[in-house]
């Protein structure tokens, strides 16, 4: 879902950057407050661990059916785990790796990948996972559980939903029509989706497993 | 931070690289891997053509895009990420702790 350079007209990149701008703003001082702990650089290895997985992710690209792949975006997965606005940023500094080292996406379309990846896969993506807690809470699964099936679902509609946000991007930036970029974009990312659950899902789950410290969002989230 | 959780985060954080790297290379070696395009190139070449999506203007040179084998770059990007990551990170905890003083 990496758009590239030249795609998008210059009007709705300036504002897509401003946007993130503001929002990445705001995530610094959010994750300040909540790194203020006395033991919070314990989390800083982790993190850049969990963005290296990310960026591995996103490189392999799996096969799906007519001719296309698909690659974790990863938007929610690290909303889950390090919260809304650690995800805007976490996505920011690795599409800011992927533009300018690799070619993947544009280096002037940064800010508006960052909004449909970071803000609108992750920081929206998170409270689509707060909303399926409400109903599974109601439910006598355990929170592992409960949050891993959460995560699973919360990705899946979160990369349809960044994709809809794309195709209409796409469609307002006059490339190809709107009646064309949004089915487009939606349909091939309901089954692009499926591989984004299910990943996240798995890995919220092993790091339950192994260190169930790391996520940090379970307050946030509201599991009980 | 005590020594003990220095060695086991350090410990912790090799595997997973090692583990990443071990990904890339099964993938790539295998061909598991697809050169399809993805849904978002797959929709502007359905709708405008390979050549199209391949002409879009770009203003930047991707500054290792002299490197064609996909495993080293993989390899570079999750090195990079690492420490643009922790530098980031670093920085928001030396600023929040030194607001905090």
């Amino acid at each position: 879902m990496h758009i590239p350079d030249g795609l998008i007209d210059p009007i709705q990149l300036i504002i897509f950057w401003v946007i993130t701008l503001i929002i990445i703003g705001l995530g610094f001082k959010k994750l300040g407050k909540k790194f203020e702990h006395e033991d919070s650089d314990k989390l800083i290895p982790y993190i850049g661990v969990l963005a290296a997985a990310i960026f591995a992710f996103q490189f392999v690209n799996y096969p799906v059916p007519g001719g296309t792949s698909g690659h974790l975006v990863g938007g929610t997965l690290v909303a889950v785990i390090l919260g809304p606005f650690a995800a805007v940023i976490v996505l920011f500094m690795i599409l800011i790796v992927q533009a300018l080292f690799l070619g993947d996406g544009g280096v002037t379309a940064i800010g508006i990948n960052t909004f449909n990846m970071g803000i609108v896969g992750g920081l929206i993506g998170f409270y689509i996972v707060k909303i399926i807690l409400v109903v599974l809470n109601k439910t006598s699964l355990s929170k592992e559980i409960k949050v891993t099936i959460a995560t699973g679902i919360g990705a899946y509609i979160a990369i349809v939903l960044a994709a809809f946000v794309c195709g209409v991007e796409i469609g307002l930036s006059g490339a190809i029509p709107m009646s064309i970029s949004i089915p487009a974009m939606v349909f091939w990312h309901v089954l692009i989706g499926i591989g984004e659950g299910i990943i996240s899902a798995l890995i919220v789950l092993f790091i339950y497993k192994v260190k169930p410290e790391l996520i940090t969002t379970e307050e946030l989230l509201g599991v009980e | 931070m005590d020594k003990d959780s220095i060695k086991w985060s350090i410990i912790t954080i090799v595997i997973i690289i090692g583990i990443l790297m071990l990904m890339l290379t099964i993938g790539f070696s295998l061909g598991i891997l697809s050169e399809d395009p993805d849904g978002l190139e797959r929709s502007l070449i359905d709708a405008k053509g390979e050549k199209w999506l391949e002409d879009l203007p770009s203003v930047w040179n991707p500054i290792l895009g002299w490197i064609e084998n996909d495993y080293i770059i993989g390899i570079i990007g999750i090195i990079l990420s690492v420490i643009l990551m922790m530098a980031i990170f670093y920085l928001i905890l030396y600023i929040s702790k030194k607001r905090k003083e």
